[in-house]
């Protein structure tokens, strides 16, 4: 058999990573040799492969009770649209003449971590953007030697753009998701008349998801089972 | 049938009731097990091979001292043994303090990415003590209540149907329910012929629904 060819990994980034994150992704590109495209991911920092997503944390804003919800809702999210999930806890960036304040862990602190990894989230310490970065690519290899890194053009043109806006619509699908559908057939109506496994093979998703789109796409529709466009609008008119 | 110093894990360690931990011999009288007395009950026993503690739910804990991180290999041979023995769920806690610090990124590389195992890091058996307490309790947690355990909605996907179809150019909300009422699944849809959807909507956007589906 060939062997296949090495290509260099590829990592999609959140816009708002730029601003959050900006050694990072600076880091990847220039001194780890990582392609990295930034894309609006809505609700995820990053996509490694085409099944894992990993989650940015400073670790004050992990270890805040306040921001308890927030992360509740976000990694749930993620299990959602993504087979594996990992969160990245990176320690706080100390400022210029700062002096780096001690970290107090909190029962609340310890519980998180505990309900993550039961949760099966994978979790990593970083110390720096530069680690964090680092933490990434060795994602990246590891998800390629599983077969299952990004091997899909990362931008989509033209007319794909709707293809994408629509498989972005649909629950449960991920941008990386999106993105295999959308480079993977021919056209929407060849998606939609596909079975399971090809929807499988060809959007390297897993059976379970596959089957979730699947089941989606022939789902029959029944008006009555819309809640109203706008029931506050509604009843004051009436 | 009493467990041999040589076996990786003791044998029934699978069933062990909830918030209680079986701890190796070794650890008796620690300031650890002197820190988790009152919080968790804990049996200490002989013969638990390379697990530290063992929890409920096929769960044990590895522990690894600032001292094993610094003086070598012997806690990897010891994790390597640990994964090829037996399929319960490893979750490894590592004094990261001053002294190992620059030893723990590439033990976290060979723990989490290779081994595929949990690594915790704690600077002392203070703060290890109160780890495994939660890990203790959240081990004992009957059923869903771990909130980052993804619950199956069973909210119908109509609503998210009618959007999708929104997302076709220059179908609006009251030209999605037309389609949805002739064609009722997106499949059907992507199906229409030019001339079953101009029956339903004008020409020109048939035109355009059906280009969307065939050529995007």
């Amino acid at each position: 058999a060939p062997t296949p060819i090495r290509t260099t990994p590829c990592i999609l980034a959140d816009t708002r990573e730029i601003s959050s994150g900006p050694e990072v992704i600076s880091y990847l590109r220039t001194a780890l040799g990582v392609k990295v495209e930034v894309c609006s991911l809505a609700g995820c920092d990053y996509i490694v492969s085409n099944r894992l997503a990993v989650e940015r944390k400073s670790q004050s804003e992990f270890a805040n009770a306040a921001n308890r919800n927030k992360l509740v809702d976000r990694i749930q999210h993620l299990q959602h649209l993504f087979d594996r999930v990992c969160v990245v806890i990176e320690k706080d960036r100390v400022k210029p003449g700062e002096t780096s304040r001690i970290f107090q862990r909190t029962r609340y602190y310890d519980s998180t971590l505990s309900a993550l990894i039961s949760a099966g989230v994978q979790v990593l310490f970083s110390s720096s953007q530069a680690e964090t970065a680092s933490l990434l690519k060795e994602l990246a290899l590891l998800e390629q030697r599983k077969n299952t890194a990004i091997d899909v053009p990362t931008e989509v043109k033209g007319h794909k753009q709707e293809a994408m806006q629509f498989y972005l619509s649909i629950p449960n699908v991920s941008y990386i998701t999106a993105l295999n559908l959308c480079h993977r057939f021919d056209s929407v109506a060849q998606m939609a008349n596909s079975s399971v496994q090809v929807i499988s093979d060809r959007a390297h998703m897993s059976a379970q998801k596959a089957e979730e789109l699947y089941r989606y796409v022939h789902y029959m529709f029944e008006e009555e089972m819309v809640p109203p466009e706008n029931p506050t609008k509604r009843s004051r008119v009436s | 049938m009493a467990a041999i110093e040589s076996t990786p894990v003791r044998a029934g360690a699978t069933s062990v009731p909830c918030g209680h931990a079986i701890g190796s011999e070794k650890w008796r009288g620690t300031e650890l097990a002197k820190l988790l007395q009152g919080k968790v009950k804990v049996v200490f026993e002989d013969g638990l091979g390379l697990v530290d503690f063992h929890l409920s739910n096929r769960t044990c804990i590895l522990y690894i001292s600032e001292s094993d991180l610094v003086s070598g290999n012997a806690f990897r041979r010891r994790l390597v043994r640990f994964r090829k023995a037996c399929n319960l769920n490893g979750i490894v806690i590592a004094e990261r303090t001053r002294l190992s610090d620059q030893y723990y990124p590439p033990v976290q590389n060979f723990v989490v990415l290779e081994l595929g195992m949990a690594l915790l890091p704690v600077t002392n058996q203070k703060e290890a003590a109160q780890l495994i307490f939660h890990l203790v309790q959240e081990r004992s947690r009957e059923g869903n209540c771990n909130l980052f355990i993804r619950k199956k909605s069973f909210q119908l996907p109509d609503a998210s149907v009618l959007q999708t179809v929104q997302k076709i150019p220059g179908v609006g909300r009251v030209k999605a329910l037309q389609l949805l009422q002739h064609f009722p699944s997106i499949q059907k849809l992507s199906n229409a012929s030019v001339a079953q959807l101009e029956s339903v909507l004008g020409r020109a956007i048939a035109l355009n629904i059906h280009s969307f589906f065939h050529t995007t």
